[in-house]
C-alpha cells in the first residue's frame, strides 16, 4: 500500500483542506475586545478603548509596582475605596502635575499585575495609537521584570495572551518564542489556523454549548444561588487570573494602618535564582522597541527605576543590578527617554513599602510627587503635553 | 515527556522515522537510546535506576536458570532485590508514617529521618516487568541471552510509565523479525494515538475540573450530585488510563510492535470478576499469574482461596499508591469478589442460576449493580484521604432519601453554570454509558474492529479538528503516571 493510500495520510491532507476552510470563512473568530474571562488586563483594555476614556494624556504602565502605589494614593487621596477593575487614573497625578505645571492632564494607569516590558510593548503598539495615542508614557520597571526565572517565556503572562490579539507578533518571534518547543507552538499557530485560532474557537465551542445548555437545562431557581466566590472554593484553579468588578479593591490607608511584611522575599529569591541573561536581553530588547515605537508617534517616554528595598537588592545576583540599571540609563540616554532613577534613592525608606518590593499609598504619593515634579521640569515632557502640539490620528503637528 | 506534550509531537515523529531509515540490526539499540532519552528528560538521574535495575536482573535471573539447588532462594533474592527498590522509592514515606502512628500510639514520640525520595516515573510497572520476568524463568522460560533486547523489554518508551505490564516471551521475540515499513503501521497506530489523545483531552480532563471540586468538598454537593461526580470520575479514570493505554499501543505500532490491551470494555462487566477481566487487563492477569496463584490460588479450598483473592486484591490496591485509601480500595475489591463467589455458589444451590443467568433483564441489572459496586470502589481510590471517602460514602448512602423528596433544585451540578461541564453532566454521562454498549454492539457486529474507509478517515479529520481546537496549552498528567 502506498502513501496515496494511506488512511493517515488522507486524513491529514483533508485535516489541511479543512483547516484552510476554516481560515477562509474565519470561524469562530472573536474580536479581541471580547474578552470571556475578565482579569486585569480585559478590565483595563476595555476601560481605555471606551469612548468615555476620551484620550488620556499621560499612561502610567508598569507590573504591580505601579499599579498598585498609583491606585493606592487615590484610594488615600480620594478618601474611599477604589475598585482595581474599573478606576484607572491617577487622580493624586493629575492634580499634582496641575499644581508644579499649570497644566490639566487626563490619565490612564495600564499597570497590570505582572506586566513584562514585552507587554507594555504590546501596549504600546497596539493601544496607544491613533486616537488614543498619548503625549507621555510614564513607565515604571524594577529588575523583575527584566530577570524573572519563573517565567518560561513573554507569551506566558496573562496580558500577553490578551493584548497579542491585537495585531500582529510575528517580527518579535524570536524574542516572544526563544526556546525550540516554544518556537515550534508559535509556528503552528500561525501555520495551523485552527490551532492558532483555539481560544477563539474553543470560546465559541463554549458559549454555544452553553447556550443550548441554558435552553434545554436551565438552572433551578434557588435561594442560594451560585456565586463566583463559590467557585473560588470550589475550583482555586479554575480562571485564576479572572477578577470580577466589586472584587478588588484599594481601600484608603493611614500611616498607623500601613505595614511591612518580607513574605515575599521567597518568592523573589525563586524569581531571582538562575538569572537567565537572554530573558534580560529579550526583555531589554522589547523596551527598546516600546521606546522607539512611542517615538516614532511624538510620545515622550519618562522611564522610572522603581524603588525597590535593600533586603529585595541584595537577592540579586552580584553584578545584576549594576548591568540592570547601567541598561536602563544607556537605553533612555539613546531613545531621549526621560530617565529618573530611584531604584536605590536614598528618598525611600523600607517604612514607604508594604512588602520587599511594592510601595504602599505613602510611599506611591511620594513617587507621584517626584513624577509630577520632574515632569512638569522636563522641556520635552511639556513639549510633547503642549496643547498646541496635538495630534490627529496619531501624527503630531509637524507630521501633518 | 507526556504523551500529550509538544516534546512528544516531535520526539515520536523522529525516533519513527530514525528507526524505518535504520537497518534492523541497529533498530534495538536506536530504540533504547530513545528510551532513554525519554525517560530522562524528566530526571536524568534516574537513568541509572533504571539501568541499574535492568543489569542486575540481566544477571541475577540467569543464576535462576542454571540452578539445580536453591533455586527458589535464588528467586527470593531477585524478587526482594526489585521489591527492595519499589519499597524503598514509593514505600519508604507510608511505612515511616505508620511506624510512626503505631509507637504514638504505644506512647513513643519517633522523630522520623526527613528523606526526599520522588517517585521515579513507571516503576511500579518495570518492577512487576522485572518480576514476570523472573518468576517465568524459574517456571523453565529461557533467559534474554541479549543485554540490548532485554534492556529495552522494561525501557520501551510507550509503555516505559504506565503500562501495559508487558510479558518478555510476547515482546522480545518481536525484536527479532525483521519487519518492514508498510503504511498500514501508521493508519492504524495513528488511530489509535488519536483516539487515546481524545479520550484523555476531550474526555477526561474535562470530567477532571468536576471530579476535583467533588472529592475535595462533598460537603457542597447533594447525595445525587455525589452520585453524578463518582459515576464522573468512573468515566475519568477509564478514558484517562485507556486513553494513555490507547498512545502507547499506537506507539508501538508505528515501529511494528505489538503490546498487550489492557482495557475491553469494563463498564458493561456483569459482575465484579468480569469486571476485573476487563479492567487493567495487564495488571489484573500479572496478579493472578505473579501473587495469587504463588499464593495458593484456588488450590486450598474455600476459605484459603477467599484470603489469596482478599491478599491479592488488597496489594494489588496498595500497588498503585503508598496509602490507607489505596489499600481500602483493594480490600474492597477483594471482598465484593469473595462476595460475588458466594452469591454465585448461593445461586448454584438455589438452582435458579441457569435460568437467571440467560435472562436479558437479569444480565443488564447484574451490569447496573456491577457498575455501581465498581463507582463505590473508586470512592476509596479517588479520595485523598480516608477521612474524604467517608464523607462521599455518607453522601452517596443518603441518595434513597434524597429520591424520594427529588428537585432539581437539589443539583449543584445544575446551578453551576461555570464551568459549564457540570450542567453538561446531565447529557454527558448517560452518553458516555450508552456509548460503551453501543461500541459493545458495533463489536458484536465485526464493525468496530474493521470499520469502512470513509469512516476511518471522517473520524481521523474531526479527531484532529477537536483536538487541535481544544487541547489545552498544559494538561494535567495522565492518573497511571503518579503509579
Amino acid at each position: 500500500m502506498g502513501i496515496l493510500r494511506s488512511k493517515f495520510f488522507i486524513s491529514v491532507v483533508l485535516f489541511a483542506a479543512v483547516s484552510s476552510l476554516f481560515a477562509m470563512t474565519r470561524l469562530g473568530n472573536i474580536a479581541p475586545t471580547d474578552f470571556p474571562i475578565r482579569t486585569w488586563t480585559g478590565w483595563a483594555v476595555d476601560d481605555f478603548l471606551s469612548d468615555k476614556q476620551g484620550r488620556p494624556q499621560v499612561v502610567f504602565m508598569g507590573s504591580s509596582l505601579v499599579l498598585v502605589p498609583v491606585a493606592g494614593v487615590d484610594a488615600d487621596y480620594l478618601k474611599h475605596p477604589i475598585d482595581g477593575s474599573r478606576h484607572h487614573q491617577s487622580q493624586y497625578f493629575e492634580d499634582q502635575f496641575k499644581r508644579k505645571s499649570g497644566m490639566q492632564v487626563k490619565t490612564f494607569n495600564f499597570g497590570l499585575p505582572g506586566e513584562m516590558p514585552s507587554d507594555a510593548y504590546l501596549i504600546t503598539k497596539f493601544l496607544l495609537k491613533g486616537e488614543k495615542r498619548p503625549d507621555v508614557i510614564v513607565y515604571g520597571v524594577g529588575p523583575r521584570d527584566f530577570m524573572d526565572s519563573l517565567l518560561p517565556s513573554p507569551a506566558a503572562t496573562d496580558p500577553y495572551q490578551y493584548l497579542s490579539r491585537f495585531g500582529d507578533v510575528t517580527s518579535h518571534r524570536h524574542l516572544i518564542a526563544p526556546e525550540w518547543d516554544q518556537r515550534l507552538n508559535f509556528e503552528l499557530a500561525q501555520f495551523v489556523y485552527p490551532y492558532g485560532h483555539k481560544f477563539d474557537m474553543s470560546v465559541t465551542s463554549e458559549r454555544t454549548i452553553a447556550s443550548i445548555l441554558n435552553k434545554l437545562l436551565p438552572a433551578p431557581k434557588t435561594d442560594k444561588p451560585f456565586t463566583i466566590t463559590d467557585r473560588r472554593t470550589l475550583f482555586p484553579y479554575y480562571k485564576q487570573m479572572e477578577i470580577a468588578s466589586n472584587e478588588a479593591f484599594f481601600r484608603p490607608t493611614t500611616p498607623e494602618t500601613r505595614t511591612f511584611d518580607n513574605a515575599n522575599l521567597n518568592e523573589y529569591k525563586k524569581r531571582y535564582a538562575r538569572l537567565n541573561w537572554r530573558t534580560f536581553t529579550h526583555q531589554m530588547k522589547f523596551l527598546a522597541d516600546l521606546m522607539n515605537t512611542a517615538r516614532e508617534r511624538g510620545t515622550q517616554v519618562i522611564l522610572i527605576s522603581m524603588p525597590i528595598t535593600d533586603v529585595n537588592r541584595v537577592l540579586l545576583e552580584k553584578g545584576t543590578w549594576d548591568s540592570y540599571k547601567k541598561s536602563l540609563k544607556v537605553l533612555a540616554q539613546s531613545k531621549d527617554a526621560t530617565f529618573i532613577d530611584l531604584g536605590d534613592s536614598k528618598q525611600f525608606a523600607i517604612s514607604d513599602f508594604m512588602d520587599t518590593v511594592h510601595l504602599h499609598s505613602g510611599g506611591g504619593m511620594k513617587l507621584l510627587d517626584i513624577v509630577a515634579a520632574q515632569a512638569a521640569k522636563d522641556r520635552r515632557v511639556m513639549s510633547a503635553l503642549d496643547a498646541t502640539n496635538s495630534s490627529i490620528a496619531g501624527l503630531k503637528g509637524g507630521q501633518l | 515527556m507526556l504523551f500529550n506534550s509538544l516534546q512528544y509531537l516531535v520526539f515520536l515523529p523522529t525516533v519513527f522515522l530514525l528507526f524505518w531509515l535504520t537497518p534492523h540490526r541497529f533498530r534495538v539499540p536506536l530504540l533504547l537510546v530513545a528510551s532513554y532519552v525519554f525517560y530522562m528528560s524528566w530526571r536524568p538521574i534516574y537513568g541509572i535506576l533504571i539501568f541499574g535495575l535492568t543489569l542486575a536482573n540481566f544477571l541475577l535471573v540467569p543464576f535462576i536458570e542454571k540452578a539445580t539447588v536453591n533455586k527458589k532462594l535464588i528467586l527470593g533474592i531477585t524478587v526482594a532485590v526489585n521489591l527492595v527498590v519499589l519499597g524503598i522509592f514509593k514505600y519508604a514515606y507510608f511505612t515511616m508514617d505508620a511506624v510512626k502512628t503505631g509507637l504514638g500510639f504505644a506512647g513513643i514520640d519517633w522523630k522520623e529521618p526527613h528523606l526526599h525520595i520522588i517517585l521515579p516515573l513507571g516503576i511500579s510497572f518495570f518492577v512487576f516487568e522485572f518480576i514476570h520476568y523472573a518468576v517465568e524463568v524459574y517456571r523453565g522460560k529461557p533467559v534474554v541471552k541479549n543485554f540490548l533486547d532485554f534492556a529495552l523489554f522494561p525501557s520501551f518508551f510507550p509503555t516505559q510509565i504506565a503500562g501495559p505490564i508487558k510479558r518478555y516471551q510476547d515482546f522480545v521475540p518481536q525484536l527479532h523479525i525483521p519487519v518492514k515499513f508498510k503504511w498500514e503501521y501508521v493508519d492504524e497506530g495513528m488511530q489509535l494515538i488519536l483516539m487515546g489523545l481524545a479520550k484523555k483531552v476531550l474526555i477526561a480532563d474535562n470530567l477532571a475540573l468536576v471530579v476535583q471540586a467533588g472529592f475535595a468538598h462533598p460537603e457542597q454537593f447533594s447525595s445525587l450530585d455525589m452520585w453524578m461526580i463518582t459515576y464522573a470520575f468512573a468515566f475519568q479514570i477509564f478514558f484517562d488510563f485507556a486513553g494513555y493505554t490507547d498512545i502507547a499501543r499506537g506507539s508501538s505500532l508505528l515501529f511494528g510492535y505489538k503490546v498487550p490491551i489492557n482495557f475491553n470494555l469494563p463498564y458493561i462487566a456483569s459482575n465484579v470478576a468480569d469486571f476485573w477481566r476487563r479492567w487493567h487487563i495487564s495488571l489484573s492477569t500479572w496478579l493472578r499469574d505473579y501473587l495469587f496463584i504463588p499464593l495458593g490460588g484456588s488450590r486450598g479450598g474455600k476459605w484459603l482461596t477467599y484470603r489469596n483473592l482478599f491478599i491479592t486484591m488488597a496489594l494489588g490496591g496498595l500497588w498503585h499508591g503508598a496509602a490507607f485509601h489505596y489499600l481500602a480500595w483493594g480490600a474492597y475489591q477483594g471482598l465484593v469478589l469473595i462476595l460475588h463467589r458466594e452469591y454465585e455458589a448461593a445461586m448454584q444451590k438455589i438452582g435458579v442460576h441457569e435460568k437467571l443467568l440467560k435472562s436479558k433483564v437479569y444480565h443488564w441489572a447484574s451490569v447496573v449493580f456491577t457498575f455501581h459496586v465498581v463507582c463505590i470502589g473508586w470512592v476509596f481510590f479517588r479520595a485523598d484521604d480516608m477521612k474524604i471517602a467517608g464523607q462521599v460514602l455518607s453522601k452517596l448512602f443518603e441518595a434513597p432519601t434524597a429520591l424520594l423528596h427529588f428537585s432539581a433544585a437539589q443539583l449543584a451540578v445544575l446551578q453551576i453554570r461555570d464551568p459549564i461541564i457540570f450542567p453538561a453532566l446531565v447529557l454527558i454521562l448517560p452518553v458516555l454509558m450508552a456509548s460503551t454498549f453501543i461500541i459493545n454492539w458495533l463489536n458484536d457486529k465485526k464493525f468496530y474492529q474493521s470499520p469502512p474507509w470513509a469512516v476511518q478517515v471522517t473520524v481521523m479529520v474531526a479527531l484532529m479538528c477537536l483536538l487541535t481546537i481544544f487541547t489545552p496549552d498544559s494538561s494535567p498528567r495522565f492518573i497511571y503516571f503518579q503509579f
